[in-house]
């Protein structure tokens, strides 16, 4: 029927920048550099972590440990799980990985009666990766939490501007921003502002498969995203 | 030619680096490390501006943030920027500065004239005089306010931009002289986060000025360096020059601006580095060592081009070598003045120094300056200084050694210069900006930071009525090791070594006399900058004004750009005097930010031009922009208005997109929708607690139109809701609704059901709603969609269903806000642009006409759907809508607002409803917000019926329509009433709001 | 600008953060039908308002979305704790009696 007719194409929250055209091969010389990882998948993932069998169904489906510390974030080559909440996790995957993760953990929740649910928030959501020596001074610029403070493997959730963001750290060669896609773009031109005086550049991002989000940026797999 | 050049050991100029610059159209030279005001003097220019209310000339009175005149405008055009001190103005080559007072020109002002009136423009003269008749006041305004005021703003866009910066350190100590650079050496040494910041381009405070004391065996500038090499040393140290620390609020909470790039030639300036930053500083620990500054004596005519403070003559010869005057007389009432005498005397300045004390300075210092050839005249106070725009000499009279008054007469003398201390004034402002008061130290004549400070505030030095600097930076020493233990760490070090000198006291004496009961004699000004007199103050407090602050008030004391920091003293001393009451009693006005003045772009930093505000932008964007799409901002979203054709205004662009859509197919970007995920096994329950209709019944693939009220029963948010599963619904809300509803739910079930077992996620931003809409959108759903049916039995109004629309996994529910057959597809946001063109392609063959939300507004109205927020204002009840259809009044559970709906305010008659008016002239739109009268009288005040809430031209009945609020308005369907608006009266009938398709056919086709 | 712990972040976060939420503990009438209208008006409109201490609510809206209940004084901006509503709620009421 027509369905072979349709060939269907995304666009992530920041695709009218066209980043790809004036990405480059990231170099330390001072400047902020960064890019969006588009077309990433993500999921709200809530439950009572005092339901026997929750954490252990995250665990197996995802193999990330539920995290319980106010900001820890779990990690692992498949992705990331983030507290945002004490019954609020925020899971972050290839698309394609998470569509499976998130009908098989709604699977068990069901199977096992459990208060618990995920959220898909793919085309709500996307992830901006800031690096550069005076990344968070950046961030200093834009908003009032003490970003130094952030202890490798954590994420906070506060203001920009007048946005609502997460500011996922890893490690510390840069910062992963999260933000809504309907305030990407006024957040994107705010990073770039508050970037200038240091010189601001669009690095290429490439999958990296021993990092649990440069991993996740591995080419989606059309046919599958469509079933 | 006063003020002239002279070589100075350690002065701070660069006689390498000259440079050029121009004031009032003259071209002069100076030297890199100049003030504007330095130059000025330099080059012998005195008359700087006129004064606020009598035009009277004014010069260079202070050498810093003090400064009440010397007011300029720098540069022109877009850089200009109006009413900086000259004291506070780096030079650089090229600048470009005028004064900004004086008309027809500076040298002769008109306003001049009526200064020469002074005596009758007492205190209130405006209120005075201007008060009758009230309808002439805009005519006094336009004159007054050409008359009034100093530099204009510009009236260009800021080519320059503007940073914050935000902090977390452990201390911030404000001001960089000697206690503010031994404080922070403290703290760093103990490995705390410290910062310094200080508005100076140098760091150092009074000892760029003072020369002669040692520290540490040390020259007080090489004391300065080795402090600083200390402080660049220690990585957890940062200090900040050019920084104003102008605020300190709540919990340690200091704003400070940093000059970036304002002493740098406009081209030399980097366009990508802001020219100045907004520093937000959270520190646990403030040390506020900001110092003192010194105040002028009030006497007869101190306001003459060539009176200044004796600090100001001191640190022009010293840190700018530049010597103000050939013949000057010093005037004082303390030792520190000396000093300044002196060092002029010492660099061939013939000076005089008068004192009002009997006995005057402490003998070394008096025998000093008697080796210096400095003229001493004990007991003596100037009564008048004479010359009119420039000093000529002084009137001195003998003071009585007890009271402030006269007992004979002085010589006059031949000077062109005048310099006076007034003694110290402690800088407290920042202590005093979140509710601290300052203490009156009557020994020191000053009110004072007291010593302990305050939680988390710690004062140091001058601020604390320490003026000797052995006793200022011995007091630090013990402040700051008393803190750091506070804080669980030592201090290391010996406070500094300086040796103390004795000091003889200051005279309390604010006003010397001359002999004449106040305002018979010559004028003695207070507050320069609003041109308030000792005289003026008496006024005040004869007219009964008895609080301070209402002093202030009446006439202007202290308002000025330099807040009073020359004049705030001197005024309570005399309001006090003429009270009766001592000084501490009187105390002080309130003390608020800002110290000095911000600039507007400092304040604003990041938040303007596309950055000014968040813009919302759906997935479908780029196909908007494509297809010319004029936009509106609804809530912070950019959203379609309309899409006008090549040659159609907004009219006409509405009409046919309208008329498409109710013939064939109209499509709409609906994505802003609020939209929240509603799951758990009480979702059902606490959507029947929410909102006020019942939800118990409906079954998954439904849909419902939900009304919430708040509390007082009044609509605060619609919405339609699917039920997608028996514990799983799909919410949605107003698109400017969304954020509160999403809060006001949680609150709900957070604070008072958090035994209701149900989450609430948002997922606005991860639908993209494409609302097709028309007779022809089930063929455009057809093509697109093979997996659903269809079919209008199958897949009725209000119903919802999963499927697969253009290859894509949707939701898509049959929901109209026009009273169409319509369907909205929600996919996957990165998916939407391409949904909406698969959308457009798929109806290309009916026509497709995207519309934007002017036809929606139309359409909605046609049908009589409200708007919350336009047809509704949160006095509205369901009841007030004739929406008691969506009240569940049965419902087990007592809904929000339920209760509020019985009270008899709510129930009962008069209240406004929502009706239809029809204009008798179909051609008539209404204005939206028109009061409707029951009549033509127009009687001021008429009685007023109701409001305009919403009036369009419908091209689909070829008339205008209009939704209005109307007393008692479901009673009164027929009625004539009048809509009055610009000047006119309008007669309207009055009809149901629904005005297409009563019987709702269209949307079941 | 106030600071305010989080009891669920267990950090303490600048005002930006967090979003006022009203009064706390106002108790809703059991069965809002036998309220009379001035009852029934008292909890709708009626607020404390003292100039002092006060308890009240906050809701972390750019953190983790939690209202939790903040013993704040009115004059002096002195903050004496955060708690959870639960845990707030039995403080509160040992003050009331
Ligand atoms: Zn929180």
């Amino acid at each position: 029927m027509p369905k072979q007719g349709f060939q269907p194409f995304m666009e992530s929250p920041l695709h009218h920048f066209k980043l790809d055209a004036e990405a480059q091969a990231r170099r330390a010389d001072g400047r902020i550099w960064c890019n969006e990882l588009p077309h990433l998948g993500y999921a709200v993932l809530r439950g009572d972590t005092a339901e026997a069998g929750f954490a252990q169904l995250v665990q197996q489906v995802t193999g990330l440990a539920l995290p319980l510390q106010a900001g820890a974030v779990s990690q692992g080559p498949q992705g990331v799980l983030m507290w945002t909440s004490p019954d609020e996790w925020l899971l972050v995957s290839h698309r394609q990985r998470l569509a499976d993760w998130t009908a098989q953990l709604d699977g068990g929740f069901a199977a096992q009666q459990l208060f618990a649910q995920t959220v898909d928030s793919s085309g709500g959501l996307t992830l901006a990766w800031l690096g550069g020596t005076e990344h968070i001074t950046v961030l200093r610029h834009l908003g009032v939490y003490d970003f130094e403070s952030i202890p490798l493997g954590h994420m906070v959730s506060t203001v920009l501007g007048k946005a609502t963001v997460q500011v996922i750290r890893l490690d510390g060669d840069g910062v992963f921003v999260l933000f809504r896609r309907s305030f990407a773009d006024y957040v994107w031109r705010l990073l770039r502002r508050a970037a200038q005086p240091y010189g601001f550049a669009v690095c290429q991002l490439e999958a990296r498969g021993d990092h649990p989000l440069f991993a996740q940026l591995a080419a989606p797999r059309p046919s599958l995203i469509l079933a | 030619m006063s003020g002239y050049r002279i070589h100075r050991p350690g002065e701070r100029i660069n006689r390498q680096k000259p440079v050029s610059f121009q004031f009032d159209n003259v071209q002069y030279k100076a030297f890199s490390g100049d003030t504007l005001a330095s130059a000025l003097l330099a080059n012998g220019v005195r008359l700087i501006g006129r004064s606020f209310k009598y035009g009277r000339p004014r010069g260079i009175v202070g050498f810093g943030a003090e400064e009440p005149n010397a007011l300029i405008q720098l540069e022109t055009g877009a850089h200009t920027v109006p009413d900086l001190k000259a004291t506070q103005v780096e030079l650089y080559q090229g600048l470009l500065a005028g004064s900004t007072t004086g008309y027809p020109s500076l040298d002769f002002d008109l306003k001049g004239l009526l200064g020469k009136f002074g005596r009758f423009m007492p205190p209130g003269f405006y209120y005075k005089t201007f008060m009758e008749p009230v309808k002439a006041w805009p005519v006094y305004e336009k004159y007054i306010r050409k008359a009034a005021g100093y530099g204009h703003a510009p009236v260009l866009p800021d080519p320059e931009s503007y940073d914050h910066l935000h902090h977390h350190i452990d201390v911030l100590v404000v001001g960089g002289g000697a206690a503010g650079l031994w404080a922070a050496t403290l703290a760093g040494r103990a490995g705390l986060k410290t910062l310094l910041v200080d508005e100076q381009a140098e760091m150092g405070g009074w000892l760029l000025t003072e020369r002669r004391s040692r520290i540490d065996g040390l020259s007080g500038m090489d004391w300065v360096s080795q402090r600083l090499a200390e402080l660049a040393s220690l990585p957890n140290v940062s200090v900040l020059p050019r920084t104003t620390a102008f605020a300190l609020h709540d919990l340690n909470l200091v704003q400070a601006v940093e000059l970036l790039q304002d002493h740098l030639p406009l081209t030399e300036r980097n366009a990508a580095l802001p020219r100045q930053r907004l520093h937000k500083i959270r520190a646990h620990q403030v040390i506020l060592a900001s110092g003192a500054i010194e105040r002028p004596l009030v006497f007869g005519y101190n306001d003459v081009p060539g009176v200044m403070t004796a600090a100001a003559g001191h640190s022009y010869l010293n840190r700018y070598g530049v010597a103000v005057g050939r013949e000057v007389l010093v005037q004082t009432q303390n030792d520190a003045a000396y000093e300044a005498a002196l060092d002029l005397a010492q660099c061939g300045v013939k000076v005089m120094l008068a004192d009002a004390r009997q006995g005057g300075a402490a003998a070394w210092r008096q025998q000093a300056l008697k080796s210096a050839g400095v003229e001493l005249l004990l007991g003596h106070g100037i009564a008048k200084v004479l010359g009119d725009k420039s000093v000529s000499g002084a009137q001195l009279v003998k003071l009585d050694g007890r009271n402030n008054q006269v007992v004979g007469s002085g010589p006059r003398l031949s000077v062109d210069t005048v310099l006076s201390s007034g003694g110290l004034t402690s800088t407290v402002h920042l202590f005093c900006h979140n509710g601290g008061r300052p203490v009156w130290n009557q020994q020191q004549l000053s009110f004072v930071c007291p010593d302990e400070g305050r939680d988390n505030i710690a004062c140091v030095g001058a601020i604390t009525g320490r003026w000797e600097l052995s006793e200022a930076l011995g007091q630090t020493h013990a402040a700051v090791a008393a803190l750091l233990l506070g804080h669980g760490r030592g201090s290391s070090g010996n406070a500094p070594s300086v040796a103390s000198e004795e000091v003889a006291a200051p005279r309390a004496i604010f006003r010397l006399p001359d002999g004449k009961p106040e305002g018979h004699g010559a004028k003695a000004f207070v507050d320069y900058q609003n041109d308030v007199a000792a005289a003026d103050i008496h006024t005040a407090i004869r007219e009964n004004y008895r609080s301070i602050e209402h002093v202030k008030r009446y006439t202007a004391l202290g308002f000025g750009t330099d807040q009073g920091k020359l004049s705030n003293i001197n005024g309570f001393a005399i309001a006090a005097e003429a009270l009766g009451k001592p000084i501490a009693e009187v105390g002080t006005t309130t003390y608020r930010p800002s110290y000095t003045p911000v600039t507007f772009g400092a304040l604003a930093g990041p938040h303007v031009g596309e950055t000014f505000d968040v813009r919302r932008y759906t997935a479908m964007h780029a196909s908007h922009d494509a297809r010319k799409a004029e936009y509106e901002v609804v809530g912070q979203w950019l959203r379609p208005w309309y899409f006008p054709k090549p040659g159609e205004d907004l009219h006409a662009a509405v009409n046919r997109e309208c008329l498409a859509t109710r013939n064939s197919v109209g499509v709409m970007d609906a994505s802003t929708l609020g939209k929240i995920d509603v799951k758990g096994p009480d979702a059902r329950e606490f959507l029947n607690r929410i909102y006020s209709n019942a939800w118990s019944k409906l079954d998954p693939g439904k849909c419902r139109y939900g009304l919430m009220l708040d509390e007082n029963g009044m609509v605060m948010d619609d919405g339609v809701t699917a039920c997608l599963a028996d514990d799983h619904f799909h919410m949605t809300t107003t698109t400017g609704g969304a954020a509160r509803v999403y809060s006001w739910l949680e609150r709900w079930h957070q604070t008072e059901w958090p035994e209701l077992k149900v989450r609430f996620t948002t997922t606005t931003d991860h639908w993209a709603t494409v609302a097709v809409v028309g007779p022809d959108s089930r063929q455009v759903l057809q093509k697109l969609c093979t997996d659903i049916d269809f079919d209008k039995d199958a897949f009725k109004f209000m119903d919802g269903r999963s499927g697969t629309v253009a290859g894509l996994p949707a939701r898509v529910f049959r929901i109209s806000f026009s009273g169409e057959l319509a369907y909205e597809i929600n996919v996957d946001a990165n998916y939407g642009r391409y949904m909406w063109e698969e959308v457009m392609k798929a109806g290309a063959a009916f026509n497709i006409t995207p519309y934007g939300t002017e036809t929606m507004h139309v359409l909605r109205a046609e049908k009589g759907f409200i708007i919350v927020g336009q047809d509704t204002d949160g006095s509205m009840s369901p009841n007030d809508l004739a929406m008691s259809w969506a009240v569940g009044m049965k419902k087990p559970f007592s809904f929000l607002g339920k209760r509020s709906l019985l009270r008899s305010h709510t129930a009962g008659d008069g209240r406004k409803q929502l009706v239809g008016l029809l204009p008798l002239d179909p051609k008539v739109v209404l204005a939206e917000g028109a009061q409707i009268l029951s009549n033509t009288d127009d009687t001021v005040p008429a009685a007023m019926q109701g409001h305009v809430t919403s009036s369009y031209h419908s091209a689909f009945l070829g008339r205008s329509i209009a939704m209005a609020v109307l007393k008692d308005g479901s009673k009164r369907e027929g009625d004539t009433v009048f809509v009055w608006a610009h000047g006119k009266s309008v007669p309207a009938q009055v009809v149901s709001s629904v005005f297409v398709d009563k019987e709702g056919v269209r949307q079941h086709a | 600008m106030l600071v305010i712990t989080c009891p669920y972040c267990q950090e303490a976060r600048e005002e930006e953060e967090f979003s006022y939420a009203g009064e706390a503990y106002i108790a809703r009438p059991a069965v809002p039908e036998e309220a009379d209208d001035a009852t029934w008006g008292d909890y709708v409109f009626h607020r404390k308002n003292p100039r002092g201490w006060h308890w009240e609510q906050w809701q972390h809206v750019a953190g983790c979305r939690k209202v939790f209940a903040v013993k704040r004084h009115t004059v002096t901006y002195e903050i004496a704790g955060s708690w959870t509503l639960a845990d707030g709620k039995a403080l509160y009421l040992k003050e009331q009696a």
